[in-house]
């Protein structure tokens, strides 16, 4: 027993022997890196006071929040506020709460992620890697497009929806979320497809892949990093999307951005501040969750090329 | 957009409400109101609304965030709501100009109702000679709002208060008794009310009338009386600390709530704060019309109702109206938003101390004029503001200054 230990010891040595030895460099802390250290936390504290205050102001009673002490710790922890603005809080005469808009969020979410990058992907694909005619014409065009304002195009937009009869509901909202995505985010999948090797394509085709088969069988596996870089850009920008969920959302696809508006924008009524807190936190969890479970990904696909070209 | 294109888009718009008649007496009401007071308030509407046997489909649209854009988009895309709140006269021009006008004048004289209103409200709900407004609620735009234990600590009493010298000299006692006196907001949008307040109240209501009306008379600007209104807004000016800067009124509100000022002046809106903190007008808080006041500014919210619409709901709008109107059920609007109500035959029973004295001011017609938002040219009006928030920021700009640069952008917009 102990002769074979010995045995696996020597050889777990040579082993080690054998592979390259680099001896690291001892880590020795400077007083140099210790002030970087101080001031990057200094830094950080800074930017987290808003948050702090935000924070710690929802879970304060209005009462203490009257007497002015914006930094203070509440007197008395309570999730009044949060139940208050999850459930009851008032979007117009309908006292239901932030849920509605959330679940209203959810659904627009969902289609118009599917729409703007499903078809921003396929013109992406089709611009970069097919000889399309015009190709150059139609980037330039697309690419001017990305700085029309919204609010320019919006009446013709909502005449477009009502004669297609989707104005008022979910689809119009996800049908004009698509549009308007198109020009960006064809642009960053037509970047990353165009560093696809042209070899790669030439064997396809001669493998007679036609289009469609080209694009799911070779374009799609391929296309993870850049398709968690655009998942992230695109659930940020819809979930926090105030404008065209409130224009073409119609009366009852409100997102939940235009309950938080109808609670805080207050005109001549009072101003509970701990409701709006936590209201803003709500609303803000979805994407902030999103980045922290995809963060790193989201990073692996920027360096793998996806803005970057 | 073409005119041919919108007047089609308008007939559209008709035989498509029209489609939808069997429902009728579904009323879908469009605002921007979701405090606590105000949907307590709204309530009270629907409430009558649902006596009336019809029911009310709501549609709550932020406000100040292009609320009317918002309201023109809607009607664009063929969901029209039937009732919305709107006072800009430029959105019932544009409506009127789609053929979706609903002019009331007949209603509003079959019922009588005109006289009932105090002058500024009757004033401000036509556009363009024929009323088009349902109004709901009232608020003076420059109102003194003093914490009564305050004033007994201090030792003043406001309504003894004859004119604006009169209170700036008790403000030293107020500052003895170690409380602030004055609490304001630096905020452009409140500067520019205070001003529009001082201006109906130090230089009356016939300056106010030909500066913030619909034809600007610039040698207005030249007036003693002008020029005395701006060294008042220069005294409120100073009251402002540090502290001050870009305060949302509402905190404002609550300096003199908490008792650590003596008052403020601002919209009746902030009774909405006292009444929110738990407080009684007369006992807690009292509310008095600027010192020595010419004449006060008031602000109406107003209902329009949709016309080109089936004959069944175009009787439903007015029932809407006429439950907005009904006097009690303006006392009981008045009582849950915290606003006054919009008629003068309100029952005083079911009124607050403050409303009581506003509508005691309204009484008389030559004292009261309309918010510049319903009258002014909005680029005109946006010059003062300017003019006005940089006048109360820097010390050093004098009165002369502020009166030249107003000249020279009336030649600029208006010229």
């Amino acid at each position: 027993m102990s002769e074979m230990t010995v045995a696996q010891r020597a050889g777990a040595e040579i082993a080690v022997d054998r592979a390259p030895f680099f001896p690291r460099k001892k880590k020795t802390i400077t007083g140099r890196s210790i002030a970087v250290l101080i001031l990057l936390t200094i830094c950080a504290l800074f930017f987290c006071i808003p948050l702090y205050v935000v924070v710690v102001t929802s879970f304060k009673t209005m009462d203490q929040i009257r007497e002015g002490a914006m930094f203070a710790l509440p007197n008395v922890w309570t999730l009044e506020a949060w139940d208050h603005a999850w459930n009851s809080a008032c979007s117009g005469i309908n006292c239901n709460g932030l849920k509605v808009g959330f679940w209203n969020s959810v659904a627009i979410l969902f289609p118009s992620l599917i729409l703007s990058i499903g078809i921003s992907m396929i013109t992406g694909y089709a611009l970069a890697l097919w000889n399309v005619r015009w190709a150059g014409a139609f980037l330039f065009i697309l690419f001017i497009c990305a700085f029309v304002p919204f609010q320019i195009i919006m009446f013709p937009l909502i005449t477009m929806t009502a004669t297609l009869k989707i104005y008022g509901s979910l689809w119009g909202v996800a049908v004009i979320h698509a549009v308007l995505a198109m020009p960006v985010l064809t642009l960053i999948f037509r970047n990353y497809y165009k560093d696809i090797p042209q070899e790669i394509m030439s064997a396809a085709v001669m493998d007679s892949g036609s289009f469609w088969n080209i694009f799911t069988e070779i374009i799609l596996p391929m296309s993870g990093n850049i398709l968690i870089v655009v998942l992230i850009l695109q659930i940020t920008s819809i979930w926090n999307d105030y404008l065209i969920g409130v224009t073409f959302g119609g009366m009852n696809g409100q997102p939940m951005t235009v309950n938080l508006a109808n609670l805080i924008t207050i005109s001549t009524g009072t101003t509970r501040y701990n409701d709006n807190m936590a209201a803003a936190l709500l609303t803000a969890i979805p994407p902030l969750v999103i980045y922290f479970f995809v963060g790193k990904l989201f990073v692996q696909g920027i360096t793998a090329g996806a803005i970057k070209g | 957009m073409s005119r041919t294109k919108l007047a089609g888009l308008a007939a559209g718009l008709m035989l498509s409400v029209t489609s939808f008649s069997a429902m009728a007496t579904d009323l879908v009401v469009y605002h921007s109101w979701s405090a606590p007071p105000e949907v307590a308030a709204l309530n009270v509407i629907k409430a009558g609304i649902e006596a009336k046997g019809h029911a009310w489909t709501d549609i709550a649209i932020p406000h100040d965030t292009g609320s009317n854009v918002n309201l023109m988009s809607l009607v664009t895309g063929g969901t029209p709501p039937n009732v919305f709140m709107e006072s800009n006269p430029g959105v019932y021009r544009d409506i009127a100009g789609m053929g979706l006008g609903f002019p009331l004048t007949q209603w509003f004289t079959d019922n009588a109702i005109v006289d009932k209103l105090p002058a500024a409200v009757a004033a401000s709900i036509s556009v363009d000679g024929e009323i088009v407004k349902v109004p709901q609620a009232l608020h003076i735009d420059g109102m003194v709002y003093y914490n009564m234990e305050v004033a007994k600590a201090a030792g003043v009493d406001p309504t003894a208060w004859d004119s604006m010298d009169a209170m700036f000299a008790d403000f030293q006692k107020v500052r003895d008794a170690g409380y602030a006196p004055l609490a304001v907001g630096s905020q452009p949008f409140q500067v520019g009310y205070l001003m529009h307040a001082l201006v109906a109240a130090v230089a009356g209501p016939d300056i106010y009338t030909r500066l913030y009306g619909a034809e600007v008379d610039p040698a207005a600007l030249d007036d003693p009386a002008f020029a005395k209104t701006l060294e008042t807004l220069r005294l409120f000016a100073n009251e402002a600390g540090p502290e001050a800067q870009n305060r949302p009124w509402n905190e404002t509100t609550n300096q003199v709530i908490t008792g650590k000022a003596l008052m403020q002046i601002h919209g009746d809106w902030m009774k909405g704060e006292w009444l929110g903190a738990g407080k009684v007008a007369g006992t807690d808080f009292g509310c008095i019309e600027m010192p020595g006041a010419q004449a006060v500014v008031v602000t109406v919210d107003a209902w329009g109702l949709l016309g080109g619409v089936s004959d069944e709901l175009k009787t439903a709008e007015l029932d809407f109206a006429s439950v907005v109107l009904d006097p009690a059920e303006q006392a009981k609007f008045a009582a849950a938003k915290g606003s006054t109500p919009v008629r003068l035959d309100a029952p005083a029973e079911s009124l607050d101390a403050c409303s009581v004295e506003v509508l005691r001011i309204l009484e008389d017609p030559a004292q009261q004029v309309q918010n510049p938002h319903n009258t002014a040219d909005a680029d005109w009006q946006n010059s003062i503001w300017d003019v006005v928030f940089n006048f109360w920021s820097d010390p050093n700009m004098s009165v002369e200054d502020a009166i030249t640069q107003m000249h020279e952008n009336y030649e600029t917009i208006l010229g």
